[in-house]
């Protein structure tokens, strides 16, 4: 009598699963957790892409139509996109020490990233929006505050996992084989910067500058 | 080991690189600055922020691992 390879397939997983059910393969979890991971990134492209667009639809000139913006400090601006790619960098290292089982530049990475996310979080609250435009300011301070403060949430949820992954890490949870909780942070931290590498030149570089008040 | 070693660097995990990504994305920043004061053409500003954009997603986000099926 011979017995197919479907079928010895089917008594294998019978026998290793208590529940008859296939138990997906660390590499086939990571498979879907990485699509499952780039399709909400994707997602996410709409939101922070519809206020882009609302950005080159509002701040236009009612007379000209010239694309315009506030009279907003540039090198602030050009110091806080340093900062967050400083912090892209940094992230990266993590991500590339904890494939190689340096714990010591991967504890480092994550904590160094952390502080600069938080040092962003501060220019941001603490300067950018203590600056010249308010949020009564009708276009430019919906736009500028919608923009700032929906990428500052998304810097502030970043924060905090890095802070659980770096508790994670000083307790040996990864190993160079398994650490996608350090690989996901770091796309997830990586997007929040592209979002911003788009929010700079709009926000501070492109357009007319307008004085307010 | 060296095997391993090697895997790392295929999976884009060298620093050697994220140190030369990181070179290239500060010099496009400080471009794009000074690019705003002599230029300032929406399209070019955008371009320049594309190709950063577009360095982040592949060499550090390491998109190419949805369709290669690597490991970390």
């Amino acid at each position: 009598m011979s017995v197919t390879v479907a079928e010895r397939e089917r008594a294998h997983v019978q026998t290793h699963s208590p529940h008859g059910a296939a138990e997906p393969s660390y590499a086939q979890r990571l498979r879907n957790n990485r699509l499952g991971l780039w399709l909400f990134v994707f997602s996410e492209l709409f939101l922070f892409g519809g206020l882009l667009m609302s950005r080159f639809y509002l701040w236009r000139d009612p007379a000209t139509d010239d694309i315009i913006r506030p009279e907003l400090d540039q090198l602030l601006g050009l110091f806080s996109t340093t900062i967050l790619l400083l912090s892209s960098v940094s992230m990266a290292l993590a991500e590339a020490a904890a494939s190689r089982g340096d714990r010591k530049i991967l504890n480092a990475g994550l904590l160094i990233t952390a502080i600069l996310g938080i040092v962003f979080l501060g220019i941001v609250v603490g300067l950018e929006w203590q600056g010249e435009v308010s949020p009564g300011d009708g276009a430019f301070g919906a736009v500028f505050f919608g923009m700032t403060g929906l990428h500052a949430i998304h810097v502030l949820s970043g924060v905090i996992l890095l802070l659980i992954i770096l508790y994670n890490s000083l307790r040996g949870k990864f190993t160079t084989e398994r650490h996608w909780g350090v690989e996901a942070t770091a796309i997830y931290w990586h997007f929040v910067d592209v979002a911003w590498v788009f929010f700079y030149p709009a926000l501070y570089l492109i357009g007319r500058a307008v004085h307010l008040g | 080991m060296e095997k391993e070693s090697r895997v790392n660097e295929q999976n884009g995990g060298g620093y050697r690189q994220i140190i030369i990504i990181a070179v290239l994305l500060a010099i496009l920043t400080v471009a794009e600055y000074f690019v705003a004061q002599a230029l300032p053409s929406a399209i070019f500003l955008l371009l320049i922020a594309l190709v950063k954009a577009a360095l982040i997603v592949q060499f550090f986000m390491h998109v190419y691992r949805l369709w290669r099926e690597e490991s970390h």
